[in-house]
Parts: structure tokens; C-alpha cells; sequence
């Protein structure tokens, strides 16, 4: 196959995705600029309802930070976790894999309704509190920022840990071996060899993450409840219940254009660190 | 005692001073490996290995793969705890210490660069863990990038150098933090054979410079007997001789060795009668030859006897003697400025190698003698294992 | 108006063609239709009791198409005129929807064998009451005692028990309706309903989805809930403590309704259908536990669970004007989420 010859392999996916991913896009944009579904006439009320009204605004405030807090908890637990897994024998290993996966086997219901089970007045979490007397009443948590951050760091875990240990198991054995050698500490190994060559990994993983858990609609509306404000039940309640679709539109484009902007910039953050 | 251990003289910064250019004193450490044993599970990788490195030698661990040379260089840095023996460097324990207090310099089989770092960076990094001050730490990635001819890939990461000069930054680096002892796991072992020969002689030139005292592994007998000062072959585990590699060549200390070390035919035989110090051997390709030997063999006894290419010569078919057995020549081939013939005598295969005169002996019936002068090793039958 | 004189020459055609050269297919299954049906319960209940009755009755397969009213209105508008099923079953909110939006066909009730069993005014020309859903409150006897009314629920002893949900479904908007006029407003005025809020938002242990309300009350984090008569049998069978109460100002009724959705070519079939929707021995069997729906059929007598006697106490109901809400209701539900917004 001759360089020129090579695009023609690709036209079937390039068509591909112009048919059923460009130009939904592109319905969708024209929709947020119109005054209803029809396209009937330009207008940019949608526009205005969501960049000049704080409520929206704050929507997608709300929207970002919990995809920022949740990479950072699911951080917190799967850098430790990958560590342990790349010293590990092969039956920690595959214990530490299978707790990664399994939020990824079981069906959204029963994940979000255990974490009702876990979270609620009455739930796991204040029972075990209660009993031990460390709380004289019930704590909320669930329906709070906590408690959501909580179930999505379960949640989104393999999202970390996966692209985290494939990244750590890249990295060659002897170059441990020769950190430590060259007398570095385990700290400074960690910090000077591991970590550069985990990044990639790990940006991944929080970039997966961040998007999983800005849009996880399902847990935000069921755990985060009706007073926390968020982008995708936004855009399912002006889309399916109030049948306003410019509006929809244009917050579906802000979500998704907030979501791919700290996409853009954690892979930025990457390709400088590469090159640093 | 935990003081670490480190050549006490900036060696590198004299590198750039002609008197450098000289060979070194011998300023080196000794290294003593005594009693050594490490088990993986219920296998025993290194089986009680006691020896020495006498300082500013190279001394090479031979031996075919598996026989735990990689294990005993790793027990030696640090990063193997073995279950019975001690490392020592100049008569100090330091089984206590972790690799990087051990004044140790390994270079890796893979050679084991930081990917995401320059050669300048993989180079300073030692220094860098040890906080040394920057100046000094940029003087010395200077010198020792310059030691191994690399000063103009300062900046280049090690996926844009080509084999041989990643091999030279690893080296680079392993002498910046001025080991006491220099550790080199199969180090030309990933490269073509041309660069390798460069490579060895450039390393041992280095090595000679620092004085630094080295461990070589290798499972290639070339490598070893062109590198090391003394070479200790292994197998399962043990080490069956220590010696100068001419002394390993010439007087193996077991059929192993001398199979594993050049070249050897083997020769089945029985002890006929003690002539003074030697033995009249009477071998089962039926010829009777007269032997010294160190060892001490009964008349009768079986013996094997390890004859060197160049120990025996090719007779013609009629030149019939009692020393001379018959033989068929297969083939004959020029290497070089000599001739080797491949040859069989009933189901026994012999090599000899001769210096070539003329044209090559036509394939056919002949005789093999063994030279008046050769003093091939002989060994109880028993210790063909 | 000529592609669809030509779409019906054609059909008609089609339909000549079959009959006279294919012969055979006269004697196959008489049709199949498809026909969204919510999730859940009614999902259940209509494949174990309708579907066999309407294959028994009229040779028709039917294909259940799971859907919440809002989304069949979704999907019916997203789709532009291709009808992606042949029957809705819609709230009062969303039928009123259907009607704007013209999603339906027009509706002749004479074509329905069994409409003399309804009672007047369940069929009209866009389509057939089917069932009825009591909205009341629900409580747990063991935590709370029993609210009198809808003005209990603003206070501190009962709003700290209290379950949120908002205008996006029927129940939610009627209750919210109720909840409003008990503190002095009306469908025209829901500030007061706004105001009294406020004042206990923060007692209130959980704002949620509707569909999360169940699991929220089975877990404990609620124990008060406004709510339909079938959600209190359904968490009752699964042996949850809770009662239904109703109001003093009365319960809330609403009709559910069949349509057949604009452009079905199966309109022979779903007038079948929805006609073995309202058959006295359909309505029995899903009156009768576990499905507990309120029936419309007269000749049909109410589960046990269900505040009333007969169909006639429909009547007693509070009831609503869909036309008036449907307008108002996306101001509700932006409003609701503002003032529910920590
Ligand atoms: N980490 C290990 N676990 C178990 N067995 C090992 C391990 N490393 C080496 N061995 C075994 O120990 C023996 C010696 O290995 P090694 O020291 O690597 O040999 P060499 O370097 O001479 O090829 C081999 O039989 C090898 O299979
Ligand atoms: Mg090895």
C-alpha cells in the first residue's frame, strides 16, 4: 500500500464518524442557536440562559469540581493501590485487580442502589458509626457532595487503576533496581523514575475519570439528589421533560465543551511533561 | 561498620590530566564473596561460592545460562539477601547495607537508562541522590561522559543513541558515583559482534584507568578470556574453577570446564602402567599414548581424557604407530592461517587444528596421533557427568 | 396531503395484493403492533395479563416497548412523523403534550366493543382512560405518625422525614399543586409553596429523582413521601413498613390514557388492544394483587389497597387541569431546581 493510497483505508471510518457523530454534532450546535427543535428562526436564547444565568452557571461549577474532586480521590487511593499491586505476588495482584474491575461487572442500578444501602440515614456507614458511639446522630451523606465524591470514587476506580498498573508494569524492573544503586532513595525513585514514566498513565486515568464522573448522571441525580445542580440533569430535564431543546443543546455543548477543555489540558500537561 | 564505600580520590576529575592517561595504580578494593548461597524456593540458584577479587581486577563469572551468575552478581549489589555466606569489600561485612551504600556500580544486561531522561541527567542522577553540589555534579557528568568518548550526546535522550553508545552512558553512569566495585551483568550482550570487540577493549582501558575493581558476567568464553584478569566458571550453581583464563584453557579443572572453555575432544581410555611420573594410557580408539598428570590415577582405572584441537595432528592412513589411531577425515577447512579437520574414529568425533600448509588433505582414511608435546587434561572416567 | 393520499393508495394496494396472491396470509396471526408500556410494573403486568388476552381474543402480537411517558413523547417528536410504536399510555401532562403536539390519531371510541363498561367521559377522540393512579401520601407507621394532610408535611416533625421530588412526573406536579393550595396558593400561585419550602429545606433528608423515591423510603433515609396507590403495594409486598394516607383535603386522582400514535399502520391492532385494556376480565386480573391498578372498567370492583369502592368515588378525587399546568410547568421545574439548589 503506497502513502497515497494509505487514506483510502480510512474513508470507511472517517464517513463513519461524519455520519453518526459529526453531524448529530453539528444538528445538536444548530439547535442550541435556534428558537425550538425545528429550527425554526436564529436566536441565542439558549445561549444567554446558560452563560448569563448564575444558577447555570453554577451548574457547571458544580459540574467540574466534582469531576476534579473525584480524580483526585480515585487518585489517592489508586496510586497506593498501584504500587502495591506492581510489588505484589500474583495472589494479591489478582485480588487487587478483581476489587479494580468489579464496580465495572455489576449494572448501574444495583451499584447506585448499594451505595443508598451504604449511604443512607440508616445505612452501613452511620449504623457502624452509631453503634461504636463515635456520632450521637445520623450524619448526611448521603444526597451531599461527599457522599456522591465517595460512591463515584468506587465507581470510577477501574477508570484509574487500570490505564495506572499498565502503566507501572511498563516500566522495567532493572530501572528500580537501578535507581536504587545509584543510591536513591525509594522516595526519590518514586518521584524521579516512577512517576515521570507512570504519567501518561496516570493522565489517562484522570482524564477518563474526570469525564466519566462529570457526566455520571444516573449516580449524580440518584446519590447527589435534587439539591446539587449538575449539567447532565440539566440537559435530560430540558430535553425530555420540559421539551426545551435549544436549552438542552446549549448545556450539553457546555458540558461537553468543559469536559474536553480539561481533556485538552491534562493531555497538554502530558505532552509537556514528555518533553520536559 | 556502615561507612560507604568509595574510592577515596576524585578519579574522575583527574581523567582530563595526561598522568590519568597512564595506567593506574592498583587503588582498588578487594571483594570477597564467601560461603555464598541464595534458593528460590526449593531451588538453589548459587550453591555456596566463595571467592575473591583482588583489587583493580576484572574477574569474570562463566558459565552456561541458568548457573547463577546473574544471582550471585545480584547477591553482590545488594538486592538478593543470600540465606547463608557474607559479602565483603576490603574486609568488611556489608551484607547490612542496600545497594546504593554499597559502592557499587552496575552496569545492566539491558543497560537499564531512565527513558525520560537525557544522558546527561541518566548520568548525573547518582551523583544527585548522593546531593552532591551542582557544580560538582555537572563537572563530573562532564568527565565521565568524556571517559567513555560520549561528551557530544550530552543531551540526547537514550532512544535516539544506538546500542553501543547507550552501553557507553550506562557505563558513564555506573562510574560517575566512583564505585568501589563495578558490577557488569552480560553488558555486550545485545550487541553485534563488531561493536562488541571495540567495546570490550574500550571497557577494560576504563577499567584499567579507574582502578576500579570489576565483576564481569558472561556466558561468552571470548569475552571472558579477552576482559577478565581471572575468570571463575560456573555451573549449577558452583564454581568448579577459579584461575587466569590461559590456566583455565590449558589445565581445566574438570571436563566441564574444559568442554565449556575452548574447544575439547574426549577420549575414552584405561590407565595400562605408571611410567615413572606419567601414565601409559591405552584409549578405546586403540592407540596407547604416555601422559603426565597431576592427579594421581590407579593402574586400571578408567580415565577420559580432554585433548585440545591443537593437541592432535592428522598421520597418513599407512604411517603406522602406536601412539597414532585410525581415523577418517570428513572435511577440512581454512580458518585463517590454519586448517580444521572434522574427523571420525568409529563413533568418536574429533577436531584438529593444524597450521596450514598447501593444499588440504583429501577426505579419506587416516591417522590422528596426539602431539609429543601436548598435555591434554585427564580425568577419572567417573567425572564425565 | 398527496403524500399521504398516495401512502394510503399504496397501502391499500399493498393490502388488495396480499389477500388476492397470498392467500395463506389471511390465515396467519391477525397482526402485530408495538406498544410502550412504563417500566416496571406496568411493564410486568401487561406482558403476564394483556398480552395473552389480546393474542387469545384477536390473534395480535403485541411488543412491549418499556418507556416513561415523558420519554414516548420525546421519542414520538425526535421522531418526526415515523410512529416508532403504535400505543402510548401517557399521564394527563404528557397527554395533554401529545395532543399539542399532535402525536396522535384521531380516536373513535365507538370502535371500542367494551366502551359501554367505561365510565362517561373516559374515551373521547384522541383516546381511552385505561386506569387511574390515587396520589396520596405515604408514611411509616413505625417512625412517624400519620399526616392529617398535605399542610402536615411543612411541619418540622414531619418535613424531617419528608421526601422531595419535583414537577417532572404527574404525581410529583399534582402533589406539589396540593401541598401549594393547603398554604394558601393555587395553580395560578405557587409562591406560597416556594416560601414554605425554603423553610424547611433543611430539615428535609433527601430532594431526589422519583424513580429513586422507593429505595429512598425502603432504606430508612425517608419516611414520608407523596406518592401513587401502586408504589405503597409494591414497596407493601416487599414487606416494607408503609401506609398510604389520604388527605383530608382528598386524594388526587388522574386517569391513565391509551393513544395510538399518529401514523401507526397498525390502527385495526391497537384499537384491539387498547379495546382488551378496558375488558372486564383484563381489568379484573390487574386489579387484583400483585398489580393493585385502580380499575376503570364499572363492572370492576377496586383492590383492597385502594381508597375507594368503587369507580364512582373517582369522581370524589381532586382532580386537575392539565391544560392550565402543561404551560406553567417548565417555569415549576426551573424554579423547583433554583430554590432546591444548596
Ligand atoms: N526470581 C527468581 N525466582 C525463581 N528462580 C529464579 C529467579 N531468578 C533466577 N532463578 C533461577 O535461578 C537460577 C539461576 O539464575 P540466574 O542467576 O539468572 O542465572 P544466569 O544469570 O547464570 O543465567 C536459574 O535456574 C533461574 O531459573
Ligand atoms: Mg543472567
Amino acid at each position: 500500500m503506497t502513502e497515497q493510497g494509505a487514506w483510502r483505508l480510512a474513508l470507511p471510518l472517517a464517513l463513519a464518524q461524519a455520519a453518526f457523530f459529526l453531524a448529530p454534532l453539528l444538528l445538536l450546535a444548530a439547535t442550541s442557536f435556534a428558537t425550538d427543535e425545528n429550527l425554526g428562526s436564529l436566536s441565542l436564547a439558549a445561549w444567554a440562559d446558560v452563560l448569563g444565568d448564575a444558577f447555570h452557571l453554577q451548574a457547571v461549577l458544580n459540574t467540574l469540581r466534582l469531576g476534579a474532586v473525584t480524580v483526585l480521590a480515585t487518585l489517592l487511593l489508586a496510586v497506593p493501590l498501584a504500587l502495591l499491586h506492581l510489588v505484589a505476588g500474583p495472589g494479591l495482584r489478582r485480588l487487587i485487580l478483581l476489587a479494580a474491575i468489579l464496580p465495572l461487572l455489576t449494572s448501574v442500578v444495583v451499584r447506585t442502589f448499594a451505595w443508598i444501602v451504604i449511604l443512607g440515614r440508616e445505612g452501613v456507614i452511620n449504623s457502624a458509626l452509631l453503634s461504636t458511639g463515635a456520632i450521637a446522630a445520623p450524619i448526611p451523606l448521603l444526597q451531599t457532595e461527599h457522599g456522591l465524591v465517595l460512591a463515584l470514587t468506587q465507581i470510577e476506580m477501574p477508570l484509574m487503576l487500570l490505564p495506572l498498573i499498565a502503566a507501572l508494569r511498563r516500566i522495567d524492573p532493572a530501572l528500580l533496581d537501578a535507581s536504587s544503586a545509584l543510591g536513591a532513595s525509594l522516595a526519590r525513585t518514586l518521584r524521579k523514575v516512577v512517576l515521570p514514566m507512570a504519567l501518561p498513565g496516570l493522565l489517562a486515568g484522570c482524564t477518563l475519570v474526570f469525564a466519566s464522573a462529570s457526566t455520571a448522571f444516573i449516580s449524580q441525580s440518584v446519590i447527589g439528589g435534587g439539591r446539587l445542580a449538575y449539567l447532565p440533569m440539566l440537559v435530560w430535564q430540558q430535553a425530555m421533560v420540559v421539551f426545551n431543546w435549544p436549552l438542552a443543546a446549549a448545556l450539553a455543548l457546555t458540558l461537553m465543551g468543559s469536559v474536553l477543555t480539561v481533556a485538552a489540558a491534562l493531555s497538554m500537561l502530558g505532552r509537556r511533561a514528555a518533553h520536559a | 561498620m556502615a561507612r560507604p564505600l568509595q574510592n577515596s580520590a576524585h578519579m574522575l576529575d583527574r581523567t582530563d590530566t595526561p598522568a590519568a592517561l597512564a595506567p593506574a595504580a592498583p587503588a582498588g578494593h578487594r571483594l570477597d564473596m564467601d560461603g555464598i548461597r541464595v534458593r528460590y524456593g526449593q531451588a538453589t540458584a548459587v550453591d555456596g561460592v566463595t571467592l575473591s577479587v583482588e583489587p583493580g581486577e576484572i574477574l569474570a563469572l562463566l558459565g552456561p545460562s541458568g548457573c547463577g551468575k546473574t544471582t550471585l552478581l545480584r547477591t553482590v549489589a545488594g538486592f538478593i539477601r543470600p540465606e547463608a555466606g557474607r559479602v565483603l569489600v576490603d574486609g568488611a561485612p556489608i551484607g547490612h547495607l542496600p545497594p546504593g551504600k554499597r559502592g557499587v556500580g552496575i552496569v545492566f544486561q539491558s543497560y537499564a537508562l531512565f527513558p525520560h531522561m537525557s544522558a546527561a541527567e541518566n548520568v548525573a542522577y547518582g551523583l544527585e541522590a548522593r546531593g552532591r553540589p551542582k557544580a560538582e555534579v555537572i563537572r563530573r557528568v562532564e568527565a565521565a561522559l568524556a571517559a567513555v568518548r560520549m561528551e557530544g550526546f550530552a543531551a540526547r535522550r537514550p532512544r535516539a543513541l544506538s546500542g553501543g553508545q547507550q552501553q557507553r552512558v550506562a557505563l558513564a553512569r555506573a562510574l560517575a558515583i566512583e564505585p568501589a566495585i563495578l558490577l557488569l551483568d552480560e553488558p555486550f550482550a545485545a550487541l553485534d559482534r563488531a561493536l562488541r570487540l571495540d567495546l570490550q577493549l574500550e571497557i577494560k582501558r576504563i577499567q584499567r584507568r579507574f582502578g576500579v575493581t570489576a565483576v564481569l558476567v558472561t556466558h561468552d568464553q571470548d569475552e571472558a578470556m579477552s576482559m577478565a584478569d581471572r575468570m571463575a566458571v560456573m555451573r549449577g550453581g558452583r564454581v568448579e574453577q577459579v584461575d587466569a583464563p590461559a590456566t583455565v584453557y590449558d589445565s581445566p579443572a574438570t571436563p566441564f570446564v574444559a568442554g565449556f572453555v575452548g574447544t575439547s575432544n574426549r577420549l575414552h581410555g584405561r590407565v595400562e602402567a605408571r611410567e615413572g611420573a606419567d601414565y601409559r594410557v591405552r584409549l578405546d580408539v586403540g592407540a596407547s599414548v604416555i601422559l603426565a598428570s597431576p592427579r594421581g590415577f590407579a593402574v586400571g582405572e578408567r580415565v577420559l581424557l580432554c585433548a585440545r584441537p591443537e593437541h592432535l595432528a592428522l598421520r597418513d592412513a599407512t604411517a603406522e604407530t602406536p601412539e597414532s589411531w585410525p581415523a577418517r577425515l570428513r572435511i577440512s577447512l581454512p580458518l585463517g592461517p590454519a586448517l580444521v579437520h572434522d574427523v571420525e574414529a568409529g563413533a568418536t568425533e574429533l577436531k584438529l587444528h593444524e597450521a596450514r600448509h598447501g593444499q588440504p588433505p583429501a577426505p579419506g582414511p587416516v591417522r590422528v596421533a596426539l602431539l609429543p608435546t601436548a598435555r591434554p587434561a585427564l580425568f577419572p572416567a567417573g567425572d564425565d557427568a | 396531503m398527496t403524500t399521504l393520499s398516495r401512502r394510503t393508495l399504496m397501502g391499500a394496494a399493498l393490502g388488495t395484493l396480499g389477500a388476492a396472491g397470498l392467500p395463506f396470509r389471511a390465515a396467519q396471526a391477525a397482526g402485530s403492533m408495538t406498544a410502550a408500556v412504563y417500566p416496571g410494573g406496568w411493564d410486568e403486568a401487561l406482558r403476564a395479563v394483556l398480552a395473552p388476552a389480546l393474542k387469545q381474543a384477536h390473534g395480535v402480537d403485541v411488543a412491549f416497548e418499556p418507556l416513561f411517558a415523558v420519554d414516548q413523547i420525546a421519542k414520538a417528536r425526535a421522531a418526526r412523523g415515523v410512529a416508532p410504536f403504535d400505543v402510548f399510555v401517557l399521564d394527563p401532562g404528557p397527554r395533554v403534550s401529545g395532543m399539542d403536539l399532535k402525536l396522535f390519531e384521531p380516536f373513535d371510541p365507538a370502535r371500542l366493543s367494551n366502551r359501554a363498561r367505561l365510565p362517561a367521559g373516559y374515551s373521547d377522540e384522541v383516546g381511552a382512560g385505561v386506569a387511574a393512579q390515587v396520589v396520596g401520601i405515604a408514611y411509616n407507621p413505625k417512625k412517624v405518625a400519620r399526616p392529617a394532610g398535605w399542610r402536615d408535611l411543612f411541619k418540622p416533625e414531619f418535613a424531617k422525614h419528608l421526601g422531595l421530588t419535583g414537577f417532572g412526573t404527574t404525581f410529583g406536579t399534582i402533589s406539589l399543586i396540593e401541598m401549594a393550595k393547603s398554604v394558601g396558593g393555587s395553580e395560578a400561585d405557587m409562591e406560597p409553596l416556594f416560601t414554605e419550602l425554603r423553610k424547611i429545606l433543611s430539615l428535609v433528608p433527601a430532594v431526589a429523582q422519583p424513580a429513586a423515591m422507593p429505595g429512598l423510603f425502603q432504606q430508612g433515609q425517608i419516611d414520608i413521601m407523596y406518592t401513587n396507590t401502586y408504589t405503597v403495594t409494591l414497596l407493601k409486598s416487599r414487606g416494607v413498613d408503609i401506609e398510604f394516607a389520604v388527605p383530608e383535603t382528598g386524594a388526587a386522582a388522574f386517569g391513565t390514557t391509551m393513544h395510538i400514535a399518529k401514523g401507526s399502520r397498525n390502527i385495526d391492532a391497537a384499537y384491539q388492544y387498547i379495546d382488551t385494556m378496558i375488558s372486564t376480565p383484563v381489568q379484573a386480573a390487574l386489579a387484583a394483587p400483585p398489580y393493585s391498578f385502580v380499575p376503570v372498567n364499572t363492572e370492576v370492583k377496586p383492590g383492597a389497597d385502594v381508597p375507594m369502592k368503587s369507580i364512582d368515588d373517582l369522581r370524589s378525587f381532586v382532580t386537575h387541569d392539565w391544560t392550565k399546568i402543561n404551560p406553567q410547568r417548565p417555569r415549576w421545574i426551573d424554579r423547583f431546581n433554583r430554590e432546591m439548589a444548596k
